[in-house]
C-alpha cells in the first residue's frame, strides 16, 4: 500500500507542485534548454512493487461500511492503491451486489478537501503523542476517579464486537465509566413497543404476497434496504407469475410510496388508526374505511404470505399494531421475525444523549471522550447538547471533520475514514462483516479502536491482528487461510441473529382515542434525509446534487407540504416559512409535494450544517433546533406563518407530468394477461427511401443494447451516483443546478399523474439511448460523435467543439455540456479519486453516457488476451451494477439467449419516442401495476 | 466648400414628391456635395461615436470575459443549449440581407432607384456580417477550434461532417461576405478616385490613391467596370437566396418541433431582407437628414422601400400562418404542443405577442401612401421590425427548445449580464463601423448618382418626373 501525503502540500496558492507545473511549462516553451536540466524530484524506479500489483490493472477489495450500526459489504475498486469506485458484494446479505447511494458516495468523502487533517487541544495546535499522554490512564485517572465515574464515552451506534470488545476492557479499567450512544433519529419507537426491549424486526420479503408498509422507506433507506429491495423486486420481475402486492401507508411520498400499487397518504397521527382499523378487521370485525377493509382482506387472504412493515421511527402503538397484526395473520415467524439488537447498548434509554446531557448538566462528567458522529448538530435543540458539551471539562472528540462538535470539544483528533481503517461491525442480520482498509490514512486519522485504545493505555495496537483476534470468536477459523479467505470474501457466512420471541404490549394495543387536534392543526414530521442522512453526508458534492427522488430538489431540505395544505394557508412553492412551537422557530422554504398528507409539515434533518464543510455550510436550513428533547420524529401543534420572503430552488424537473406522451408507461396486471400491447408501433419500421440506420455498419461480434424495467425501478438513484463515481461526472453546484446545468449522464426521471391529493409516480431512468439512428450524429459539423460498429453512439472529446447542435437534436435531451471548466481547481485529494479509465473533460465540450465503453473495452481486451469470444453477460455497466432492484439488463443483442435480448422481445418492451425512428438501443419494459380490484372503482 | 452646406437645389423641385431626383445640379456640386462629410466631421457625429465607441469596449470586454471563463457565463442550458448568440447570429445576418438584395437584385433588375442608397445597404451589409460572424465563433465551446469547421486537408484526414448544415453554413456566410465586400469595393473604386482628386491633404490623397487603384475615369475602364459589376451582382444575387436559406437549414435539419419545418428556407429569407430594409432606414433616414441629401435620396426612394417592407411583411405573416397550420395539421401532439400552446402561452408568450404584433402589425400602417413617405413613422416603424424580428429568432430558437419532446426535460432560459452586454455591444460595433464609413467613405455612390442624374436632365431636361 502506498502512502499518500496529501496534507503535507500546504494549502497556498502556489505550492511547490503547482510552482513545478509553470517551471515545467515555461520550460516546455523554453524548449532548447530543458535537456540539460534534471528533474528537482528524485525519479525512484518501482523496485518495491507489490507481487499483485500491475500498474493499470485495477484490483478489488472487499470491506464493509458501517452506517447506524450495521454493515453493508462492498466491493471496492483501487487504482495503484487509490480507491476508486464503490460496490456493493455480491455474497453479503445486506448487499447482494448492489450500492446504496450513501456506500458509493463515501468514496467522496475519502478523498473530501475539507476533511480534518490536524489534532488539535483548544485551539492549539498538538500531537497523538501529546494526546496519548493526556488521556492515559496515568493521567486521566487523577480527573475521573480512580473508578471512572467522571468519564463518559459517546459512541455512534455500533455492532462491531471489536469496539465492543475494546469497551469491554476500558471497562475493566474503569468500571464505573459510562457509555453513551448518539443515535440521531434512533430506533426510538421500536423500544416499548413490546414485552421484550432491544429486539430488532427482521422480513423476509421473498415469501411476501402482501405487504402493508406503514411510514416506512423499507426500499430505500435504513439497515438492509438493499436486500429488502431486491427480494422485493424479485417478486415484480415476472408479473404474469406471483407478483407481490404492496400497499404503502405515509405522510410524505417515499421512495417506497411511489413503488406502491395502491398509496394512501396519512398524517402521522392518522397511521395508528389505520392498523388498528386493519387489526380489527383482521380479528373479524367491522368499521374500516374502505382502503384497510381492502388491505386487510388482502392480507387475511394471503395468511402467512404476507408483511406489515412499520418505519423504525415510528411511534411504539405503530409497532405494535403492525406486529398485532403480522401474530394475528401468522406472517409471524414465516415473513417476520424478531432478533435481538446487536447494536452497542441496544436501545436503552439511559444511553442517549438526552442523559448524558443531563449527567454533565448535574456535573457528573469531567471527561468525555466523543467518539464520532455530530451531537451537536444532530441532538434536538432542546437537549442543548451543544452548551453542555461546552461545559465539560475535558473533552475529546474524534471527527472527520472540523463540524460543530469538532467546535464544542477541548481535544480535536482527525478520524480516519472507514477505507482508511481495519474494523468489522454485523450486518442487520448479524453476518459478521470486516472493514479492510484500502489505503493508510490520508491524513494521518486515528480509528475509534486506537482512541479506545489509548484510553484503556495500551500501546497503539495492531489493529489488523486485534480484528483477527475478534474474528476468531466469529466464524472464522485459526491459520492464515482461513483469515485470508475470509478478507477476500469480506464477511463470514452463514451467521444470522438467533430469533426471539416477542409479543407487543396489551396496553398498546387499545383503540386509539379520537385525536383532540384543533382544525387544521400542523403537525410536523422529522425524517432523515435519503441523501444527506442525519447531515453527516451534507459536505459530499454528489449527494447534495442528486435530485431528492420524490420532489428532484437538490442542494436543500424544505418544508413538505400538501398542495391542499397550502392553500389553505396561503402558501406556494418557495415560500419561506416561520415555523414555530413555543419560543423555538425555523424559517424554511416550502416546497409542494402531490400526495404528502394533509396538515402534516415533513421536515428532513441534516441540513443547515455550520461547521467547517465548505460543501455543506449554507446548503438548507437546520431543523433540529425545532425537535422536541424525547427525540420524538413527531411535532404536534406548531405554528406556521409565511414570512414573505422568497427561495428558488434547484430543482432538476420541473414539469411533473407526461403532458399525454406516454414516456413511462405502465399497464394493469389485467391489460397484460389480456395480452394488451404496450406498444402500437413495435415491430413496424418506418417506410423510407433512406438507407437503414446511415453511418454505422453494426457488424461487430457485440451489439450493446440496455434494457430497464419501470417496473422494479423504484427511483432510488443508486445508479445516479454510481454513474458518477464511474465516469468522474463533476459536480456543478447549486446555481448551475437551478440553471438545468447539471452533468448526470444517467437521470432518474419522475412522473406525477392523477390527483394531486393522492397521485401515482412512475420513475424512468433516462440516459443515452445509443439510437442506431441517432439525431445526434448527423448535426454535428465535425463528425464528434459518431457511431461504433458494436451500436455505441460514441463521443469524441478530442474533436468536439461545442456547438452543442447534438443536443439541441436530442429528444432525450440526454447530453450534458461543460460550460466552463467544472473540473478547475480540484485538489490533489479530489484528483486520486478520478476514475484513470475515463477522460476528465475540458470546458467547453459535450458528454453523455457511453455505455460504460471503458469496461467494455476491458472486457473485450480480456478476453482477447484469454484467446476466448466475449461474452455479452461479462460486461456490466456502473448503473446496472449498483441497482438494488436490477432493473437495469446490459448486454448484446447478437447472443438470442441473452437477458437483453429476451427483454427485448417481451410483451411489455417499448422504446421511448420511438415514432422519431431513431431505434434506440435502450429498451423499456413497461411497468406493472399489481392493483387491488376492490379498491380500483372501474375494476 | 459653400456648395456642400446648402440643399442642392436652390428651389426645391417639390411639384412632385415622389421624382428619384429633386433639382439637375452638375456633377460637380453633386461631388461636392457628396465628398463633404469627408473632410469634416460635426459634433454630432463625435457623440455618436463616442457612443459606439463605448458599446464596442462592452463587446470587446464581455466577448473576452466569455472567452476566459466558457459559455457558462451565458444563461444557456440544457435544453436550451442555443440562446442569445444564435438569436444575434440570424438577426444580424438577416439585416445583411438587404444590401445586396438593393444592390445586385435590383441592378439586374434595372431599378434605376438604387443608386442613392445602395452604398448605404452595402456597408450596413458588411457590418453586419462582420457583427454576424462573431456569434457562430464566440458561441462555440471551444472557439479555438473554429476552423475545424472548415474543409481543409488537416494531416489527421479529417474532414467536417457535410450531412450537418453547420459547415455549409460557415462556407455559406464567408462566401457571401466575400462576395459583398468584393461588390462594395468595386462599386466604391470611381467614388474613391473622386475623394483622391479632391482631398484636401497629401496624406488622404495617397490613402485614397492607394485604394482608388488607379482610377483614371477612361472610357476603356468604364466598361471593364460596367462588366465587373454586373457580372458580381449575378454572382451577389443568388447568394442572397442561398445564405439565409444555409442558415434556416442550421434549424430545419434538426428534428425538434419548431424547428423541422420545410417552409424554412424561404421564411428565412424573406424575414431577412425584411430585417434588412428595416435597418436601411434605420440608417438612411438619419443620414439623410444630417448631410442634407433630400434631393437624392427622396420620398421616391422611401415610398420603394416602404413597398418593399410591406411586400416582406406580408410573406412573412403568410409564413408564420402556414408554419402554424402545418404544426396542427401534422397531428403531432409534439409539433402542436410548440405551435399551439407553448408559444402563444408558454413562458416567453409575451415575447411572442410582441414579435407578432411588431413585425405582422406595423408595416401595415404601409398600406396608407403618407406613411410611407412619413420619416418619423418610418423611422419607428423600422425600429419596431428590427425589434420583432430579433424576437422572431429568439421565439424560434429558445421557445422551440425549452419544451421539446420529453417533459421531464423542459426548462427555460434567462440570459445573463453578458448575453445582454455582449448584444448590446455589437450593435455598439455595428455603429462604431457605420460611423467610421459615413466619414471615411463616401456614402452615397456619388458616380452613379451622376448618371442616374445625366439620364433624368437627357430623358426629359425641363422638369423632372416620376420614374419610381
Amino acid at each position: 500500500m502506498h502512502r499518500h501525503d496529501a496534507h503535507q502540500e500546504p494549502h497556498d496558492e502556489l505550492t511547490r507542485r503547482t510552482f513545478l507545473k509553470a517551471l515545467g511549462a515555461s520550460l516546455a516553451l523554453a524548449g532548447l534548454d530543458g535537456c540539460t536540466r534534471l528533474p528537482a524530484e528524485k525519479i525512484l524506479p518501482y523496485v518495491n512493487q507489490p507481487p499483485e500489483l500491475t500498474p493499470g490493472i485495477p484490483l478489488h477489495y472487499a470491506t464493509s461500511m458501517v452506517l447506524d450500526g450495521f454493515a453493508t459489504g462492498l466491493i471496492v475498486e483501487a487504482h495503484e492503491g487509490r480507491p476508486t469506485k464503490i460496490e456493493g458484494n455480491p455474497e453479503h446479505p445486506a448487499s447482494l451486489g448492489a450500492a446504496g447511494l450513501l456506500e458509493q458516495a463515501s468514496l467522496l468523502q475519502l478523498y473530501d478537501p475539507d476533511r480534518a487533517t490536524h489534532l488539535r487541544n483548544g485551539s492549539a495546535p498538538s500531537s497523538w503523542q501529546a494526546f496519548v499522554t493526556a488521556f492515559s490512564p496515568a493521567a486521566l485517572r487523577q480527573r475521573v476517579g480512580a473508578r471512572g465515574e467522571r468519564l463518559a464515552l459517546l459512541l455512534e451506534p455500533t455492532s462491531s464486537p471489536l469496539i465492543a470488545s475494546r469497551v469491554d476492557v476500558l471497562r475493566t479499567l474503569y468500571p464505573a465509566m459510562r457509555v453513551f450512544v448518539d443515535a440521531p433519529l434512533g430506533a426510538t419507537g421500536m423500544d416499548g413497543a413490546f414485552t421484550a426491549t432491544g429486539v430488532i424486526p427482521q422480513y423476509d420479503f421473498r415469501a411476501a404476497d402482501v405487504i402493508l408498509s406503514v411510514g416506512s422507506n423499507f426500499l430505500a433507506a435504513g439497515p438492509f434496504n438493499l436486500r429488502y429491495a431486491r427480494d422485493f423486486s424479485d417478486r415484480r420481475r415476472s408479473p404474469a407469475s406471483g407478483m407481490n402486492r404492496l400497499y404503502v401507508a405515509e405522510s410524505d411520498f417515499s421512495v417506497t410510496g411511489g413503488a406502491a400499487d395502491h398509496r394512501v397518504p396519512l398524517a402521522p397521527g392518522a397511521l395508528e388508526s389505520m392498523l388498528a382499523e386493519v387489526l380489527n378487521a383482521v380479528r373479524g370485525g367491522g368499521g374500516a374505511s374502505p382502503w384497510s377493509a381492502a388491505v386487510a382482506q388482502d392480507l387475511m387472504a394471503h395468511t402467512g404470505r404476507g408483511v406489515v412493515i412499520t418505519g423504525e421511527n415510528q411511534s411504539a402503538r405503530v409497532h405494535a399494531f403492525a406486529a398485532a397484526i403480522n401474530d394475528a395473520l401468522s406472517n409471524t415467524g414465516r415473513t417476520v421475525w424478531f432478533t435481538r439488537s446487536p447494536l452497542l447498548g441496544g436501545t436503552d434509554t439511559s444511553t442517549s444523549v438526552n442523559a448524558l446531557s443531563e449527567a454533565i448538566a448535574g456535573g457528573q462528567i469531567d471527561t468525555l471522550v466523543c467518539l464520532g458522529g455530530n451531537p451537536s448538530y444532530s441532538t434536538p435543540g432542546a437537549v442543548g447538547f451543544s452548551a453542555s458539551m461546552r461545559r465539560v471539562p475535558n473533552s475529546a472528540y474524534l471527527g472527520a471533520y472540523e463540524n460543530e462538535t469538532a467546535r464544542d470539544a477541548r481535544w480535536f483528533v482527525p478520524a480516519a475514514h472507514y477505507l482508511e481503517t481495519w474494523g468489522d461491525a454485523l450486518a442487520y442480520d448479524g453476518t459478521y462483516s470486516l472493514v479492510q482498509p484500502l489505503v493508510q490514512p490520508l491524513h494521518g486519522g486515528k480509528s475509534v479502536v486506537e482512541l479506545l485504545s489509548v484510553l484503556a493505555g495500551e500501546p497503539l495496537p495492531d489493529v489488523r491482528e486485534a480484528v483477527r483476534k475478534v474474528a476468531t470468536t466469529h466464524g472464522v477459523a485459526a491459520g492464515d487461510t482461513a483469515w485470508t479467505g475470509a478478507l477476500g470474501r469480506g464477511f463470514v457466512a452463514g451467521q444470522t441473529l438467533a430469533r426471539v420471541t416477542v409479543t407487543p404490549r396489551p396496553d398498546l394495543l387499545s383503540p386509539p382515542t379520537a385525536v383532540a387536534q384543533p382544525d387544521g392543526a400542523i403537525t410536523v414530521a422529522f425524517a432523515y434525509d435519503t441523501r444527506v442522512h442525519d447531515g453527516s453526508f451534507a459536505n459530499n458534492g454528489w449527494l447534495q446534487e442528486l435530485p431528492d427522488p420524490m420532489t428532484k430538489a437538490t442542494w436543500d431540505n424544505a418544508a413538505l407540504i400538501a398542495p391542499a395544505t397550502a392553500r389553505r394557508l396561503g402558501i406556494t412553492t418557495g415560500d419561506v416559512l416561520d415555523i414555530s412551537n413555543g419560543n423555538v422557530a425555523v424559517r424554511i422554504p416550502a416546497l409542494l409535494v402531490p400526495g404528502h398528507a394533509i396538515d402534516t409539515l415533513t421536515l428532513p434533518l441534516g441540513y443547515g450544517r455550520a461547521g467547517a464543510e465548505r460543501v455543506a455550510r449554507g446548503v438548507g436550513v437546520d431543523v433540529n433546533p425545532l425537535r422536541p428533547a424525547n427525540g420524538s420524529s413527531i411535532l404536534g401543534g406548531v405554528a406556521v406563518k409565511r414570512t414573505g420572503e422568497r427561495h428558488e430552488f434547484a430543482v432538476t424537473q420541473g414539469h411533473w407530468t407526461m403532458e399525454g406522451r406516454g414516456q413511462a408507461r405502465t399497464l394493469s396486471l389485467a391489460e397484460l394477461s389480456r395480452g394488451a400491447p404496450v406498444s402500437d408501433r413495435r415491430a413496424r419500421r418506418t417506410l423510407t427511401i433512406y438507407d437503414p440506420p446511415s453511418a454505422p455498419r453494426l457488424d461487430a461480434p457485440q451489439q450493446w443494447a440496455m434494457t430497464i424495467d419501470l417496473g422494479t425501478c423504484i427511483g432510488c438513484s443508486a445508479c445516479v451516483v454510481a454513474c458518477q463515481a464511474e465516469n468522474n461526472i463533476p459536480v456543478v453546484g447549486r446555481d448551475d443546478v437551478a440553471n438545468s446545468r447539471e452533468m448526470h449522464w444517467l437521470r432518474i426521471d419522475r412522473y406525477v399523474e392523477g390527483p394531486e391529493e393522492n397521485p401515482r409516480t412512475i420513475t424512468q431512468p433516462m440516459l443515452c439511448q445509443q439510437c442506431e439512428n441517432a439525431p445526434c450524429e448527423y448535426v454535428c459539423p465535425v463528425g464528434a460523435t459518431t457511431h461504433s460498429s458494436d451500436g455505441l453512439n460514441e463521443m469524441v472529446y478530442n474533436r468536439c467543439v461545442g456547438t452543442r447542435f447534438c443536443s439541441n437534436n436530442c429528444p432525450y435531451k440526454v447530453r450534458r455540456f461543460n460550460w466552463i471548466d467544472y473540473n478547475a481547481g480540484l485538489s490533489d485529494t479530489e484528483q486520486m479519486g478520478k476514475n484513470p479509465d475515463v477522460t476528465v473533460r475540458e470546458r467547453g465540450v459535450m458528454e453523455k453516457c457511453t455505455f460504460c465503453v471503458q469496461r467494455i473495452r476491458e472486457a473485450e481486451i480480456a478476453a482477447r488476451v484469454d484467446g476466448r469470444p466475449l461474452r455479452g453477460s461479462e460486461v456490466k455497466t456502473a448503473c446496472q451494477q449498483s441497482c438494488p432492484t436490477n432493473a437495469i439488463v446490459f448486454g448484446s443483442l447478437t447472443e438470442r439467449d441473452s437477458d437483453v435480448a429476451r427483454q427485448r422481445g417481451d410483451q411489455r418492451a417499448y422504446t421511448v419516442l420511438d415514432e422519431l425512428d431513431t431505434h434506440p438501443r435502450v429498451t423499456y419494459l413497461a411497468r406493472v401495476r399489481n392493483a387491488n380490484s376492490s379498491l380500483e372503482p372501474h375494476g | 466648400m459653400s456648395a456642400a452646406a446648402r440643399p442642392l437645389s436652390e428651389q426645391p423641385a417639390r411639384t412632385d414628391r415622389l421624382a428619384l431626383m429633386h433639382g439637375r445640379p452638375s456633377a460637380g456640386e453633386l461631388t461636392d456635395h457628396l465628398l463633404a462629410p469627408l473632410w469634416r466631421s460635426s459634433p454630432l457625429w463625435w457623440l455618436l461615436f463616442a457612443l459606439s465607441s463605448a458599446g464596442t469596449l462592452l463587446l470587446i470586454a464581455t466577448v473576452t470575459y466569455t472567452v476566459a471563463r466558457g459559455i457558462g457565463v451565458w444563461g444557456n442550458n440544457i435544453p436550451v443549449a442555443w440562446a442569445y448568440a444564435i438569436t444575434n447570429f440570424v438577426w444580424w445576418i438577416g439585416i445583411g440581407h438587404a444590401g445586396t438584395f438593393i444592390s445586385a437584385f435590383l441592378i439586374l433588375l434595372n431599378q434605376r432607384w438604387r443608386g442613392s442608397i445602395n452604398r448605404v445597404a452595402e456597408a450596413m451589409t458588411i457590418f453586419a456580417l462582420v457583427n454576424a460572424a462573431i456569434f457562430p465563433v464566440l458561441h462555440l465551446g471551444r472557439p479555438w477550434f473554429f476552423y475545424w469547421l472548415i474543409p481543409y486537408p488537416a494531416t489527421m484526414n479529417v474532414w467536417p461532417n457535410f450531412k450537418s448544415a453547420l459547415p455549409w453554413d460557415v462556407a455559406a456566410v464567408t462566401t457571401y461576405f466575400t462576395v459583398s465586400l468584393l461588390f462594395w469595393f468595386l462599386g466604391l473604386v470611381p467614388d474613391l478616385a473622386s475623394a483622391r482628386d479632391r482631398a484636401t491633404t497629401r496624406a488622404r490623397k495617397i490613402v485614397y490613391g492607394i485604394f482608388a487603384m488607379g482610377w483614371r475615369g477612361s472610357g476603356f475602364q468604364w466598361q471593364r467596370y460596367r462588366v465587373a459589376y454586373v457580372l458580381l451582382a449575378g454572382l451577389a444575387t443568388p447568394l442572397v437566396i442561398s445564405v439565409h436559406s444555409v442558415v434556416s437549414l442550421d434549424f430545419s435539419i434538426a428534428q425538434l418541433p419548431g424547428w423541422h419545418s420545410t417552409i424554412f428556407p424561404p421564411y428565412f429569407v424573406v424575414g431577412a431582407i425584411y430585417s434588412g430594409l428595416a435597418m436601411v432606414f434605420v440608417l438612411v433616414l438619419p443620414l439623410r437628414r444630417a448631410f442634407k441629401l433630400h434631393d437624392i435620396i427622396t420620398d421616391a426612394h422611401l415610398d420603394a422601400l416602404a413597398k418593399l417592407t410591406l411586400a416582406m411583411a406580408l410573406m412573412l405573416t403568410y409564413s408564420y400562418v402556414i408554419e402554424t397550420f402545418m404544426a396542427w395539421y401534422s397531428a403531432n401532439p409534439a409539433e402542436q404542443y410548440t405551435y399551439l400552446i407553448a408559444r402563444p402561452t408558454g413562458p416567453y408568450a409575451v415575447v411572442y405577442w410582441i414579435m407578432t404584433a411588431l413585425n405582422v402589425g406595423t408595416p401595415q400602417l404601409f398600406w396608407v401612401p403618407r406613411l410611407r413617405t412619413n420619416p418619423v413613422v418610418l423611422f419607428v416603424a423600422s425600429v419596431g421590425i428590427l425589434a420583432g424580428m430579433w424576437m422572431e429568432r429568439f421565439v424560434i430558437i429558445v421557445t422551440s427548445l425549452n419544451r421539446d419532446f420529453l417533459t421531464s426535460s423542459w426548462h427555460t432560459y434567462a440570459p445573463t449580464w453578458v448575453d445582454w452586454g455582449i448584444l448590446a455591444g455589437s450593435i455598439g460595433l455595428f455603429g462604431f463601423l457605420f460611423l467610421l464609413f459615413v466619414r471615411f467613405v463616401p456614402s452615397v455612390a456619388i458616380s452613379e448618382v451622376k448618371a442616374l442624374s445625366i439620364q433624368l436632365s437627357a430623358a426629359r431636361p425641363a422638369r423632372a418626373t416620376s420614374d419610381a
